[in-house]
């Protein structure tokens, strides 16, 4: 793909761009979050509590690592054309492929945030009699709660930045601009790029927010 | 329009069953179009991954060292490669291209820059990470800033240095595919006319295996070699 | 002092012949630097693919330096590409010269279509060169069996029709010989877009994603039962023959010896031996770099 002229004046033309096109880049961008928040919320439900388990019991470091190194390992491109052929077109191929790319941080951020918990409060905990569970949800859980919001904070800006690929797919979403510059010019492709950072930044920010106030305030700060 | 005598047209052979059908394993498409396919592909791939990696590195140590010493510095930079990183990929390609074409090095450009944030962010804070007192004592045996340099700090921050590259090489790997929307090379071309193809599974398995296994192999390479030159740290 | 004049004489008479021997290479090679370099360009779909290969190798085995820039995503952007010098060579359509690129209406003949897209590529420091026997229009296709049970032949019958979806390659929307013909010329203003970056329409209509989409005449797919195509009774699918486009001073520098080269494989590209390659990169899976060189060995142009 190449371009028209790319000058400091496609910048304002993007601008325009999105004034022009407001609607449709607001439609567009609910399709890209819908697809992110999707794959999220999912990865949310399957990796979390998983990650959290395993960190309490100590078991399965090596799965832990595994699944980080994994997951970086596997490109985008390639987990979007393994979705599109076995689940055909749709919503589906697309929202699996990022599921799988949105949870090694979760998973490995929870073993880790858990596994290394302050073993003192936790053997105290023990003695005083609190259950497996009751030690997990009030002892462990919030001493790791910091580097459990990071993970899920790096999944967020990784699956948002992702979902753009998804439109060789049929995805739909911002993607879906950036990848036609045939028909929106290298400004549209500069428009669909902004709305993408400007997404990941509100994820990441609000993250952040949340991440500030679960720290304790001496405590580890991933 | 030429009329012409009418032209030969070879037989161009028949596909085997597996490939009319499009089988997930068409081992005589595999055998086939090894030669003048897949093997290219990958070599091309590995050839885009150490070029950026090379260049990525030794940008970011340059950078990391002026971030090191002046802390404004290092917080320009670090927001300039937070924000690099959030651009899409195939965004930033088709920026490059009106200044540096439909070249290889436009596709180096954007490798690079996202290689940037990783390994500038892991050099910094291996260095940083080099305990006080170590300088004091290297200081106090005499010996000079180049040398403190060359053998105290840089070795307590290998293994930051060395984290960060792998995480660096894996992820140039996985984002290379995409490079193939611009130029025909790398991995992610035969993924890309596979889809166009009705999907072909081979293509798509063969071409998608070959990039996964690429980068586990780089990763667990790195992590030997990391393990190796830093024996006293855990992987 | 005698031994000393030798040695001088040897070293004179040494760098005497190098440098002779350096100007006759450099003139040797100067002469043979004389073939221009060509970039050919080529849209990522399978015919062009074909394409690109058929003249890239074509120009290779007579001795040009050819390189091959194969991922231009349209023919806006190709001829962008173009434009802006980072290719200058590329096989296009006559018709979407004139009816997507120019923005003129289609003319009524092939030859007619031709001279148009000749005059404008003209206008603008590109020329083109002899087109093909062989057309390849987009076509309105869907499942024989969608045709069937909507009970449609022509695109005019899809009025009937209360909504539809219409899949194509994205750049599709604004042109004239794709949907904003099929909206303003047909007056289909119920269709709905579906935009493919990297899919191909027949795994959408086998998937029952859209009721149709835009094909191409020459593809194999079309040669099956399966799928069917609707007549295009007000021809905005317009002519559609290859011509290669190329920069002046491309044809410039290359001459007569160029245009030979390329105009001898454009003659012999028919309908039929396009389909025949179409299909052998399609169906049977061969790439699209062995076909055309063992068509261009069959004919002798390579």
């Amino acid at each position: 793909m190449i371009a028209d002229a790319f000058t400091p004046h496609t910048f304002l033309d993007a601008f325009g761009f999105i004034h022009h096109h407001a609607s449709f880049l607001l439609q567009k961008t609910g399709e890209h979050l819908e697809l992110s928040l999707a794959a999220l919320g999912i990865a949310l439900v399957l990796a979390l509590p998983l990650g959290l388990w395993l960190g309490h019991r100590h078991r399965g470091l090596f799965v832990a690592l595994s699944v980080s190194s994994l997951g970086r390992a596997l490109p985008s491109v390639v987990l979007i054309a393994f979705g599109l052929t076995i689940l055909g077109v749709g919503f589906w191929n697309n929202t699996a492929a990022l599921v799988v790319l949105a949870i090694p941080p979760i998973l490995t951020n929870a073993y880790f945030a858990i596994a290394g918990a302050d073993r003192d409060a936790v053997e105290a905990a023990r003695g005083m009699g609190l259950t497996e569970q009751q030690i997990l949800t009030r002892i462990e859980l919030p001493l790791g709660l910091p580097l459990v919001v990071a993970g899920i904070r790096i999944s967020a800006i990784f699956v948002i930045a992702t979902a753009t690929i998804a439109a060789i797919a049929g995805g739909g979403g911002l993607g879906e601009v950036i990848v036609n510059q045939a028909s929106y010019g290298l400004a549209g492709v500069v428009a669909g790029s902004l709305c993408v950072s400007a997404l990941a930044f509100i994820a990441a920010f609000s993250l952040s927010l949340i991440l500030r106030a679960v720290s304790p305030r001496h405590g580890r700060v991933p | 329009m030429i009329v012409a005598a009418g032209p030969v047209i070879p037989n161009f052979g028949q596909g085997s069953p597996c490939e009319r059908s499009n089988g997930w394993f068409c081992t005589d498409w595999l055998s086939a179009h090894w030669g003048d396919t897949l093997q290219p592909a990958l070599v091309q791939h590995v050839w885009l991954t150490l070029i950026a990696v090379g260049i990525g590195f030794a940008i970011a140590l340059g950078l990391a060292l002026a971030g090191f010493r002046w802390r404004l510095v290092d917080a320009q930079i670090g927001a300039l490669a937070d924000f690099l990183y959030t651009i899409p990929s195939l965004a930033l390609f088709q920026l490059l291209v009106p200044f540096t074409g439909l070249t290889v090095t436009t596709v180096e450009i954007a490798l690079v820059s996202y290689t940037l944030l990783v390994l500038y962010r892991n050099m910094v804070e291996g260095l940083r990470g080099v305990p006080a007192d170590v300088l004091e004592s290297a200081r106090g045996m005499g010996l000079t800033r180049m040398q403190t340099f060359v053998r105290v700090e840089l070795p307590l921050a290998s293994p930051a240095i060395l984290a960060g590259l792998r995480i660096a090489t894996v992820s140039t790997i996985s984002v290379a595919t995409v490079a193939a929307f611009i130029i025909p090379k790398g991995l992610g071309e035969p993924i890309f006319i596979a889809l166009d193809q009705n999907l072909f599974k081979t293509e798509i398995l063969a071409a998608g295996g070959l990039a996964v296994a690429l980068a586990l192999f780089a990763d667990a390479s790195l992590a030997l070699v990391g393990r190796a030159a830093t024996p006293w740290s855990r992987a | 002092m005698f031994r000393k004049h030798t040695r001088r004489a040897a070293k004179a008479a040494f760098a005497i012949s190098l440098g002779v021997a350096l100007l006759i290479g450099l003139a040797a090679s100067a002469t043979a630097a004389s073939k221009p370099t060509v970039i050919v360009g080529n849209k990522n779909f399978t015919e062009e693919f074909i394409l690109g290969q058929l003249y890239g190798q074509a120009l290779k085995a007579k001795g040009y330096n050819v390189q091959f820039k194969g991922s231009l995503g349209s023919s806006e952007l190709a001829d962008a590409a173009i434009t802006s010098g980072k290719i200058n060579f590329y096989p296009e359509y006559t018709g979407v010269i004139v009816q997507d690129i120019a923005k003129k209406p289609s003319p009524k003949t092939a030859a007619a279509t031709f001279a148009a897209a000749k005059a404008f590529e003209e206008s603008r420091g590109l020329t083109v060169f002899s087109s093909t026997p062989f057309f390849d229009t987009d076509a309105f296709g869907m499942l024989t069996s969608t045709a069937q049970k909507l009970g449609v032949k022509t695109i005019p019958d899809m009025k009937k029709v209360k909504s539809f979806s219409y899949a194509a390659f994205p750049e599709c929307k604004t042109r004239n010989t794709c949907l904003l013909g099929l909206k303003q010329v047909y007056g289909l203003t119920q269709v709905s877009f579906i935009p493919l970056a990297s899919i191909s329409v027949y795994t959408l209509l086998d998937q029952g994603k859209a009721t149709a989409g835009d094909v191409f005449s020459t593809d194999p797919q079309l040669q099956s039962s399966k799928y069917t195509v609707l007549t295009d009774t007000k021809h905005i699918f317009g002519f559609q023959n290859v011509a290669p486009v190329l920069t002046k001073a491309l044809a410039t520098a290359g001459g007569s010896q160029l245009a030979s080269v390329v105009n001898a494989v454009s003659s012999k590209l028919t309908l039929d031996a396009m389909r025949a390659m179409n299909k052998a990169v399609a169906i049977d899976k061969q790439t699209p770099a062995a076909v055309a060189s063992a068509f261009l060995k069959a004919n002798h142009l390579k």
